[in-house]
């Protein structure tokens, strides 16, 4: 995952990766300092401040993450996507933020900058945070919420088309819902007096989000924007329907970037409603091109300021401010 | 001016920690001492303290504390709570149960909050060694709110939603009188229609000892001789922490809801000694002129008065000097006024000492019964001419008063009355 957000970035130092050596006492104070996570905290806690491997992070700090939760919310830990969100799904609250990252810069032997802080809304802004910090890293763009006004403002496809209701985006993955209604005009013929989504739309709308995130998350060469208008689908692999789906299921679409490099993009996806599986694409490959960046906000704002709904969403404006100083 | 009345009661007390369990032992004389473990060290001289029961806030985590599964209190609570935020919390679940309140006669403009600790000398050092050790930036985010004086108010405030008026005292152990004199105020002059008091110590090694620098600590080792106010061979304080809530409520909001108060509250006074930072004045010229402010502003008799409650902490100085205004304010009734200091059973509680023995007062009331002084074999011959019961008796009382005396000779007298 991480390797995706900064692929041209030069083999980075690793701040901590001098091993310095680990004595017993430090072992000890490393112990008492997790006694109140998981076991596998601390020995993922213990295996990073030994060797210095980055893999090891992911798994301390959602361990962190987990100590501060209420226990009755916990279980959302357990089996977390990205998109898990700290204040709205966890009751994170900004002192218990405080106290995961001084928890996490003990455990970790780093330090994290209360500016840094601010953009970090999920679990998985968390984890590319911290690794971005340790492989010293650019940060990367924050988690952006897309409400549908700003995705029917910036996506080529559009109504009856358009299979996104709301979608979220960072620079490591795309996550969106889209609820089947019943009115889809392809329902009506698929099948006769049985609705089914068709999977081949269910693709579609994994496609869609993946054409979301190039335009939304995607880190273009500088200067350059993805140009909307040139970005086809050019195949996909490892496709399978687990469920049906019908009218009233709400589709959780998740994407994850694996290769991105002009003009190709290939993206891992799946469906889920509930719990339960709806399809798994192995691999989405897209086509894609850049154009100057100087034509793209300019839509955003049109939107936002056409759009009836008010407060949904920052400022537009402000956004490219955060990311600028990001 | 509506009249005011205490409603509920919560008691987290080194002789109970509730209500039922205070009143036996008070009636009884059974004290809260013990030998206490982290004083037991050579260069400790003083060895018993006035201990909570059923509670374990040895570590400076709070996640760490066991006390009674009776309370549940969320991590997102504790986190920000000294020990005596804990016992604070626990005595305000218990008085809000027994004053019968639900969750919307708490949280309104109405309702405010009134609270006295010494704050946490404990976390305050915990959090400031960690200062100074792993850097300014790695301390916890909730050392400050969970250490400083305040701390009661500021955790009760936010985890019972109060909205009304709210701040702490701090005149050391004048505080939580302090704190029921203005909560009266507010009640009186109809700010406010009830009134939370809040008295809370941590009552731990780092909240007792640096007394023992100033000589105030009794160095006696037997738990059954440790605290004797009046007695000529008392030798100091034992100190104690705990926690007492009380409810005040107006005449209106008692005959809304339909409740029995414990007993009215009459009104109060103060006073200062202007005399020296410690020490109380030798013949308690603060305290006398403040128990006078108080019966006048209650337009009361001293004659009226059938008990007081003593500040009378076990101190050589303290003692007598109280024993010097009770005679110099009740005169020829001195002999007739019960005096008598319930710290004989619980040790000093600092900041909670006068919410705390209010609360006894207001038990006293209602039930019909004036603790003795325990603990006094040979009355000190500067106590004679006041009429100090050694037993308890059994007797119905119409008004008594409450002294508090806190550093710097700040007094507070407080009357109460049955319903």
């Amino acid at each position: 995952m991480p390797d995706t957000v900064q692929s041209a970035a030069p083999a980075p130092h690793s701040i901590s990766a001098t091993p310095k050596t680990f004595s017993p006492e430090d072992e000890a104070a490393l112990r008492e300092t997790l006694k109140r996570c998981s076991p596998s905290t601390f020995e993922a806690a213990l295996q990073f401040r030994k060797t210095g491997n980055a893999e090891h992070v992911p798994a301390v700090v959602i361990g962190i993450v987990e100590r501060f939760v209420e226990p009755d919310l916990r279980t959302k830990l357990k089996d977390a996507d990205d998109d898990l969100r700290l204040i709205e799904d966890l009751g994170v609250d900004s002192l218990t933020m405080m106290e995961i990252v001084i928890l996490v810069e003990d455990v970790l032997a780093m330090s994290i900058h209360n500016d840094e802080l601010r953009n970090l809304r999920t679990v998985g802004d968390v984890k590319v945070f911290i690794d971005c910090k340790i492989r010293g890293l650019p940060l990367p763009k924050p988690t952006k919420f897309l409400p549908i006004e700003h995705i029917g403002a910036v996506m080529p496809m559009q109504p009856p088309f358009l299979f996104l209701n709301e979608a979220s985006v960072n620079s490591h993955s795309a996550n969106g819902k889209y609820k089947i209604t019943g009115q889809e005009f392809f329902l009506q013929g698929h099948f006769k007096d049985n609705p089914v989504m068709p999977a081949s739309i269910m693709l579609e709308a994994l496609g869609q989000l993946a054409v979301l995130y190039l335009l939304e998350g995607h880190i273009a060469e500088p200067g350059k924007a993805v140009d909307a208008t040139k970005i086809f689908f050019t195949g996909c692999e490892g496709v399978r329907a687990h469920r049906v789906c019908k009218p009233g299921d709400i589709l959780t679409l998740a994407i994850k970037p694996k290769r991105n490099k002009m003009p190709l993009a290939t993206f891992e996806g799946s469906i889920r409603v509930g719990q339960e599986k709806a399809i798994i694409a192995e691999e989405i490959s897209l086509v894609f091109a850049y154009s100057d960046a100087v034509t793209t906000p300019s839509p955003v704002n049109g939107a936002a300021r056409d759009s009836q709904t008010n407060g949904t969403q920052p400022a537009p404006a402000a956004e490219l401010v955060r990311t600028a100083n990001g | 001016m509506p009249r005011v009345f205490i409603t509920g009661l919560g008691f987290i007390t080194s002789i109970g920690n509730d209500a039922a369990t205070v009143t036996g032992n008070l009636r009884e004389l059974r004290h809260g001492f013990e030998v206490f473990p982290p004083f037991q060290k050579p260069d400790i001289p003083c060895k018993v303290a006035g201990t909570i029961k059923d509670f374990f806030t040895d570590s400076a985590d709070p996640e760490d504390w066991t006390f009674s599964t009776r309370y549940r209190i969320k991590r997102e609570l504790l986190r920000s709570m000294a020990p005596n935020g804990l016992f604070a919390h626990c005595a305000m679940l218990q008085a809000i149960e027994n004053s019968r309140l639900t969750e919307t006669d708490i949280s309104n403009p109405g309702t405010g909050l009134y609270a006295a600790s010494g704050g946490s000398p404990y976390l305050t050092h915990i959090h400031h060694e960690r200062l100074l050790k792993v850097g300014v930036m790695r301390c916890s985010p909730l050392g400050i709110v969970a250490s400083i004086v305040g701390t009661l108010n500021f955790n009760l405030v936010a985890a019972f939603k109060i909205q009304g008026a709210s701040c702490g005292f701090s005149s050391a152990c004048a505080s939580s009188a302090h704190a029921i004199g203005y909560a009266y105020d507010d009640l009186a002059l109809g700010r406010q229609k009830r009134m939370f008091i809040v008295g809370a110590e941590d009552g731990n090694y780092d909240a007792i000892l640096p007394f023992a620098g100033m000589r105030t600590l009794s160095l006696q080792t037997d738990p059954n001789l440790a605290s004797r106010p009046f007695d000529a061979a008392r030798d100091g304080f034992v100190g104690t922490g705990g926690a007492t809530v009380l409810v005040l409520e107006t005449e209106d909001e008692v005959a809304r809801r339909g409740v029995t108060p414990f007993c009215e509250v009459l009104g109060w006074g103060q006073a200062s000694d202007g005399y020296n930072v410690a020490i109380s004045h030798p013949d308690g010229a603060g305290l006398r002129l403040a128990m006078g402010n108080a019966l006048r502003a209650c337009r009361v008799a001293p004659e009226q008065v059938d008990y007081v409650n003593a500040h009378a902490t076990s101190t050589l100085i303290g003692d007598v000097s109280e024993a010097r205004a009770i005679r110099s304010v009740f005169k020829g009734d001195a002999a007739h006024v019960a005096v008598s200091s319930t710290k004989a059973l619980t040790g000093h509680g600092l900041s909670l000492a006068g919410a705390m023995e209010s609360g006894f007062c207001a038990l006293a009331l209602r039930e019909g019964f004036v603790p003795g002084s325990a603990h006094i074999t040979a009355l000190d011959p500067a106590c004679e001419g006041l009429n100090i019961p050694r037993t308890t008796q059994n007797a119905t009382t119409t008004i008594v008063m409450k002294n508090s005396s806190g550093f710097g000779g700040a007094n507070v007298a407080l009357l109460y009355k049955r319903v």
